[in-house]
C-alpha cells in the first residue's frame, strides 16, 4: 500500500481537503444550542419557486429506480428555450463545481495555467491545482476583479480566465463597458468563463447579457446554477452556455448521469416559475441588506455590499473566534481567512427572523469582548 | 526546485552494513558542503542508530534510511519495526551518559549517537513500526552589528521574503530591537534563517519602504502537521507606524497561508506589536529572565472554521480541559481515558530540547515506561543543574497514552497551562513546571 501511496502527485499530496460543515443536529450538540440558523452557504431562505415544490411533491418514488436523463435532456430544452439558444449549446452538471472541473480537464493539460482572483469563489484555484494545473491569482483592487491586472497576468500557457461576475464574496461586478474592453483586448488568446452564479439577484441595465456576450465572442463560456436563486442548492444543478464547439469539448470530459432525476425535475419546473420568485427573493435580500447596513454602521463595522444574496462585514477579533461565539448563539456565518480576507465574515441575506438573530448575538458576542 | 542533496536506501538488519552507511553518510555531509566537525557528528549519529536498530529490528525486517542535507542542516531518518521497543539511553538522561559504567556496549552507541545529533524524534507509526530522525545542525559564525534604517517612508508594501541579503538583515534587525525570548533562534546567527527559507524550513512575508529598504518581517515555519508556529511581527518604522506595518504584515502572513494544508497558527514569541484583534489569547508561559518574572502570551487562531473534535483525556485533567474549552468556546467531546495499568516497557524515553538565551527547555514524550515519573524528573533536575527557568512540556490528545499521563506530569510537578487547538494531530496541552528557577 505504501508504494501505491508514493505514487500520488504531488500536487494532490500536497492539496489540503475542503472539509463542508457537519449536519445540524451534530452541530447543534456540539455548540449546545437548540436552533441553529445557516447563514454561511448564500442560500435562498425562501426556498425553490412554487412550481418545483409542487414538482418534487409529485414525483413518484418508484421512478427513483430509474435513471435520470445522462445528459438532462429537458432541462437544456427548456433552458435553450429559455434563453434562445440550442440545447446543445448548454451542459448540466453537479452543481457549477462539476462544470469547472469539466472545462478545466478539457481545455487544461500538463503545464498550463488558469487565471483568477486572488479572493473570489475558489474552487476555480482549487481545481485546477488538484488537477497539476498553475492557478495564477490577480489582486482585488478596491475590493473588484481588476480587468487590467487579469489581463496582465495571462502568459501563453493560460487556457482559461475565471470572472466571478458578480464577485463572491465583495459582490463587485464589471459593467456591459468593462466586460467589453476586456474581451477585446484578450483578443481570444484563452477562454473566459463568466460565472454568473448570482446574476440573478442583480437588477440593473448595465449589468452585461453574457448570454448575449457568447454569441460575440467564441472563446466565452457562462455559468450559472441553481443553488442561489432558485432554491435548489441540495439537489446541486448548474450549467454552463456557451458556443457549441466549446460546449462539446468540455461534454467529452464531463460524467454523464451526474445530475439526479430530483435535481433535473426541480431545475426544469423552477424555470417555468421563476419571476414571481426572483422578485420575492430580491425584495427579502434588498431588506436584510439594508437591516444589516443599518446594524454594522450603528456598530462601526466596515462592510462590503455589493451584488449577490451575502455581504461581507470586518470583525473586531478573529473570524474564526467570532464562529464560534457566534456558533454559541444559534448562528452560523462563513469566516473568511479562507478567501484571503482575515478577520471577515460572510453573512447570507435572509428573513428577517434570521437577520435579527444575527445582529442579536453579533451584538452580544461583540460587546463580549 | 530543492536544493537537498538526498539518498534513500534499505539495508538488511545486520551490524556490518552500518559502516557503509556511516560512510555514506559522510559523502552527502561533504557534498552539501558541512565543516568537518558536522560531517563527524553525522557520520557518528548514522552508525550507532544503524548498529542499535539492526540489533533491535524484528525478524531482520530491513531497515530504511534517508539521509539529506539540506543548506542548513544534516538529517537521517530510520524506519524499522521492532517489539517491545525501548530507547531508554537516548534520553539526555541518561545513567550512562552521566559516568556510570554499567550500560551495555549498544547502549553506549546510542548515547554516543543522541549526543552527537543536536535533537532527535520519535514517531509511531503503528503497530510495532517506528520512524527515529536525527538532524545536525550547520555552525553559523554569530550575528555582525547591524543598523536600524533609517528614512523610512510609506507607502508600506508585502512581499515574500526570498533575497538572502535581505532576509540576513531582517532577522539582524529583529534580533537587536527586540527580546530574545521573542526571536527564534535561527536570528541569532542570521545567515541561517534564509538558509532555512531557500530549505523551505522557514517563510516569511517582508514590509518594505517606498524605495524598497526592509521595514518589518514575520517569519513561520509548520510546527505540526496542522500547524503553523510564527514569530513576530518585527517592526522597524517609527512608532506612529507600527501599527500600519504589523496590520500588514500580519494580514499578508495570513492571506499567504489561508489556502494552504494548514488548520492553525500560533505562537509563543508574539511581540507586542501584534494586532490583538486578528487573535486569541490562549493564556501564558512565565519565565525568569535577567531576575524578572515576565508572563509570555499564547497567541492563536484558526485559518478555517472549528466544528470539534474529540480529544482523550485522563480524570486529573478533566476540570481544566472542560472550563479552558467553555471560555475559548471550543466544541469537544472529551473522552476519559485512565492511568496506565501496567508500562509497556521499563524505560521512558522524551525528547529534550533547551535554549539558554531564550532560558527555556521542552519536553516531549516519545515512549512510556515505567520510570516516566523518575525520568521527568531527572529531566527537570538536569535543567535545573544548566539553570534553565522555564520548562514545559507537550501532551497531544489525540494519543491516548500520552493523554494518560497526566498523574505523572502532576507528580513530577508539572501544572496544564495552555491548550493548543489543533496543535499536534488534535489539541495540545502545553504544561510547565511550576517552580521556575
Amino acid at each position: 500500500m505504501s508504494g501505491l501511496l508514493d505514487r500520488v502527485p504531488d500536487y494532490v499530496r500536497s492539496f489540503e481537503r475542503y472539509v463542508p460543515s457537519r449536519p445540524d443536529p451534530v452541530l447543534m450538540r456540539q455548540f449546545g444550542v437548540t436552533h441553529l440558523f445557516r447563514l454561511n452557504n448564500n442560500e435562498n431562505a425562501l426556498g425553490p419557486p412554487p412550481l418545483a415544490r409542487d414538482a418534487l411533491a409529485s414525483f413518484p418514488p418508484e421512478r427513483g429506480a430509474i435513471y435520470p436523463s445522462g445528459d438532462a435532456y429537458d432541462l437544456r430544452q427548456a433552458l435553450a428555450a429559455k434563453f434562445g439558444k440550442s440545447p446543445e449549446q448548454f451542459l448540466v452538471g453537479n452543481g457549477s463545481c462539476e462544470v469547472i472541473s469539466s472545462v478545466i480537464r478539457a481545455f487544461c493539460g500538463p503545464g498550463d495555467a488558469i487565471v483568477t482572483a486572488d479572493k473570489t469563489f475558489a474552487v476555480y484555484e482549487w481545481v485546477a491545482r488538484f488537477s497539476g494545473v498553475e492557478a495564477r491569482l490577480v489582486p482585488l483592487k478596491h475590493q473588484a476583479l481588476s480587468p487590467e491586472a487579469m489581463l496582465a497576468a495571462v502568459t501563453e500557457r493560460t487556457r482559461v480566465v475565471f470572472v466571478c461576475n458578480p464577485n463572491n464574496p465583495t459582490g463587485s461586478w464589471w459593467n456591459r463597458a468593462t466586460l467589453g474592453r476586456f474581451l477585446a483586448a484578450l483578443d481570444g488568446r484563452a477562454l473566459v468563463v463568466l460565472d454568473e452564479a448570482y446574476r440573478e439577484f442583480l437588477d440593473d441595465p448595465d449589468f452585461p447579457d453574457a448570454m448575449d456576450v457568447m454569441e460575440r465572442h467564441d472563446n466565452v463560456l457562462v455559468f450559472r446554477t441553481f443553488s442561489k436563486m432558485y432554491g435548489l442548492a441540495g439537489f446541486r444543478v448548474g450549467y454552463l452556455c456557451g458556443p457549441p464547439a466549446a460546449v462539446d469539448f468540455a461534454r467529452r470530459t464531463h460524467i454523464a448521469y451526474s445530475v439526479n432525476i430530483l435535481g433535473q425535475i426541480a431545475a426544469t419546473a423552477a424555470l417555468a416559475d421563476d419571476a414571481g420568485h426572483i422578485a420575492a427573493t430580491r425584495r427579502m435580500v434588498d431588506a436584510a441588506k439594508g437591516y444589516l447596513r443599518d446594524r454594522f454602521d450603528a456598530l462601526g463595522l466596515e462592510y462590503v455590499s455589493g451584488a449577490g444574496n451575502f455581504i461581507m462585514v470586518r470583525t473586531p477579533l478573529s473570524d474564526t473566534l467570532l464562529y464560534r461565539k457566534l456558533m454559541r448563539e444559534g448562528v452560523m456565518v462563513r469566516t473568511m481567512t479562507g478567501f484571503r480576507y482575515p478577520n471577515w465574515i460572510r453573512i447570507s441575506l435572509a428573513r428577517e427572523q434570521a437577520m435579527e438573530a444575527f445582529a442579536k448575538a453579533l451584538a452580544k458576542v461583540l460587546g463580549q469582548t | 526546485m530543492s536544493d537537498d542533496v538526498c539518498v534513500s536506501l534499505e539495508i538488511p538488519a545486520q551490524t556490518v552494513f552500518a559502516c557503509p552507511v556511516a560512510g555514506l553518510a559522510d559523502v552527502l555531509a561533504e557534498r552539501a558542503g558541512f565543516g568537518r566537525r558536522e560531517r563527524y557528528r553525522f557520520q557518528l549519529t548514522v552508525e550507532e542508530f544503524c548498529l542499535y536498530l539492526a540489533g533491535l529490528a524484528a525478524d531482520n525486517r530491513p531497515l530504511a534510511i534517508g539521509l539529506t542535507g539540506k543548506r542548513h542542516q544534516l538529517r537521517a531518518s530510520v524506519a524499522f519495526q521492532a517489539a517491545n521497543l525501548s530507547l531508554g539511553a537516548l534520553n539526555s538522561t541518561s545513567r550512562a551518559r552521566t559516568g556510570a559504567l554499567d550500560a551495555s556496549a549498544e547502549e553506549m552507541g546510542l548515547l554516543l549517537a543522541g549526543k552527537a545529533a543536536d535533537r532527535f524524534h520519535l514517531k509511531h507509526k503503528g503497530a510495532d513500526c517506528f520512524l527515529l530522525e536525527a538532524e545536525v545542525d550547520r555552525a553559523y559564525p554569530e550575528a555582525a552589528a547591524v543598523h536600524l534604517p533609517e528614512g523610512l517612508r510609506p507607502p508600506y508594501t508585502i512581499r515574500p521574503g526570498r533575497d538572502s541579503a535581505q532576509l540576513t538583515q531582517a532577522a539582524a534587525l529583529a534580533s537587536a530591537v527586540y527580546p530574545p525570548w521573542q526571536c527564534p533562534s535561527s536570528f541569532r546567527t542570521p545567515g541561517k534563517f534564509p538558509d532555512m527559507v531557500a530549505d523551505g524550513q522557514a517563510t516569511c512575508v517582508l514590509a518594505c519602504d517606498a524605495k524598497g529598504q526592509t521595514a518589518g518581517l514575520l517569519a513561520w515555519s509548520p510546527c505540526s502537521e496542522q500547524g503553523l508556529y510564527f514569530s513576530g511581527p518585527f517592526v522597524f518604522v517609527p512608532p506612529e507606524e507600527a501599527a500600519n506595518v504589523a496590520r500588514l504584515l500580519v494580514d499578508g502572513f495570513l492571506e499567504t497561508v489561508a489556502r494552504e494544508s494548514y488548520s492553525i497558527v500560533l505562537s509563543f514569541r508574539a511581540t507586542s506589536d501584534l494586532p490583538e484583534a486578528s487573535f486569541e489569547t490562549l493564556g501564558s508561559l512565565q519565565s525568569f529572565m535577567d531576575g524578572r518574572l515576565e508572563h509570555h502570551p499564547v497567541v492563536f487562531r484558526h485559518l478555517r472554521e472549528d466544528n470539534g473534535l474529540a480529544v482523550w483525556c485522563a480524570p486529573q485533567l478533566e476540570d481544566f480541559l472542560r472550563q479552558t474549552y467553555d471560555r475559548l468556546a471550543l466544541p469537544r467531546d472529551i473522552l476519559p481515558v485512565d492511568a496506565p495499568a501496567g508500562r509497556p516497557r521499563r524505560d521512558s524515553l522524551l525528547g529534550a530540547t533547551y535554549d539558554r538565551v531564550r532560558n527555556f527547555a521542552e519536553l516531549v514524550p516519545f515512549l512510556d515506561g515505567e520510570d516516566m515519573t523518575a525520568n521527568l524528573a531527572a529531566h527537570v533536575a538536569a535543567f535545573r543543574r544548566q539553570g534553565i527557568g522555564t520548562i514545559l512540556y507537550y501532551m497531544d490528545l489525540a494519543v491516548p497514552w500520552e493523554a494518560a499521563l497526566a498523574g505523572d506530569l502532576l507528580q513530577a510537578g508539572f501544572a496544564p497551562t495552555v491548550v493548543l487547538p489543533q496543535g499536534g494531530q488534535a489539541d495540545k496541552v502545553v504544561w510547565q513546571h511550576e517552580r521556575l528557577a
